[in-house]
């Protein structure tokens, strides 16, 4: 059983009271460069999705509460949170430094650029 | 044409035996789904105007003055409470304050059943149908919390420390009422907890 905390609204309750919405962070790329997109590129958005043992960016969702999404950090290893963070914010800095795969890159152009997710 | 016929989503059940605790539905109430920032300092000035007191901010949390009470849903939405007669007057006040302004006031009166339960050991009786702490102290009188509730979307409303309102949506109000006639029978009474000090 997982004990999660929404950072919206502060509300604490098992994994049964929020709604798990999959990896967080991913970056639809015909947002950004709609003119230059490969079938590739389109694929890996869609459908490959990391799937690490360890530290894993995730989306959730306050369902029976305020009802609003955030973002959570979770060792899939020990099943521990790491942190929780809003929607439209990146994770800690210590975390956004341990990630690995596709967060990994672009944990480090929004650390560059100085942006919001 | 038939007149309009009104009536409480629990108006066909019969008043309970033999329980541990006092259950019956509430009925009359007026409720007011009010939505917008709360961030946006018109819009809460605007509601104030209306409603006579400020909308609360405070997450899990309910404001009450005179017969109207405002309870937090969500960062951008409250439930208003209101006598079931005053409704209509109320969500015309409410939006001719707020046009023009990015909101949204609907009457969501008969959305929603709502079940009163009365008595020691309501807490207890609460718990078996939701993951949450209802005895650890931080849920006293005024809070308000959305929760799961025997599997599904309930609201629960913390009116004083032994009386709380349960809101259910409509279809739901059946389930609701049989789970917790089947919960809250005398022999079915828990007696494993006590009230607990809020932890320091």
């Amino acid at each position: 059983m997982l004990v999660v905390k929404c950072p919206v609204c502060g509300a604490e309750g098992d994994e049964t009271d929020f709604h798990a919405g999959g990896q967080a962070h991913v970056r639809r790329p015909a947002s950004h460069d709609p003119a230059n997109i490969s079938d590739a590129e389109q694929r890996d958005y869609l459908f490959i999705r990391h799937n690490p043992k360890g530290l894993h960016f995730e989306r959730w969702r306050c369902d029976r509460g305020c009802g609003k999404w955030f973002h959570a950090a979770r060792d899939t290893l020990t099943l521990e949170f790491k942190a929780f963070y809003g929607i439209a914010e990146l994770p800690p800095r210590e975390l956004m430094e341990q990630a690995n795969g596709p967060w990994a890159e672009y944990f480090r152009q929004r650390l560059a650029a100085g942006t919001k997710p | 044409m038939s007149e309009l016929h009104v009536e409480s989503p629990l108006s066909h059940v019969a008043a309970p035996q033999g329980l541990a605790i006092g259950l019956r539905e509430m009925t009359g109430r007026g409720m007011i789904d009010l939505r917008g920032g709360a961030g946006d300092a018109a819009f809460m000035a605007a509601a104030k105007d209306v409603l006579g007191a400020a909308l609360p901010t405070q997450p899990r949390t309910s404001v009450s003055w005179g017969d109207i009470k405002a309870l937090w849903l969500s960062i951008d939405q409250w439930l208003i409470l209101c006598p079931g007669g005053r409704t209509a007057e109320l969500l015309a006040a409410l939006r001719t304050a707020l046009a023009g302004i990015h909101s949204l006031a609907v009457d969501v009166s008969d959305m929603r059943a709502v079940i009163r339960l009365e008595g020691e050991g309501s807490r207890e009786i609460l718990m078996k149908g939701s993951s949450l702490d209802l005895i650890d102290g931080s849920y006293g009188p005024g809070a308000v919390r959305r929760m799961r509730f025997a599997e599904i979307a309930a609201l629960l409303h913390v009116v004083d420390d032994n009386i709380f309102d349960v809101y259910v949506f409509r279809s739901y109000a059946d389930y609701a009422w049989e789970f917790l006639l089947a919960t809250a029978r005398e022999p079915a009474k828990i007696r494993l907890f006590g009230r607990q000090a809020a932890p320091v």
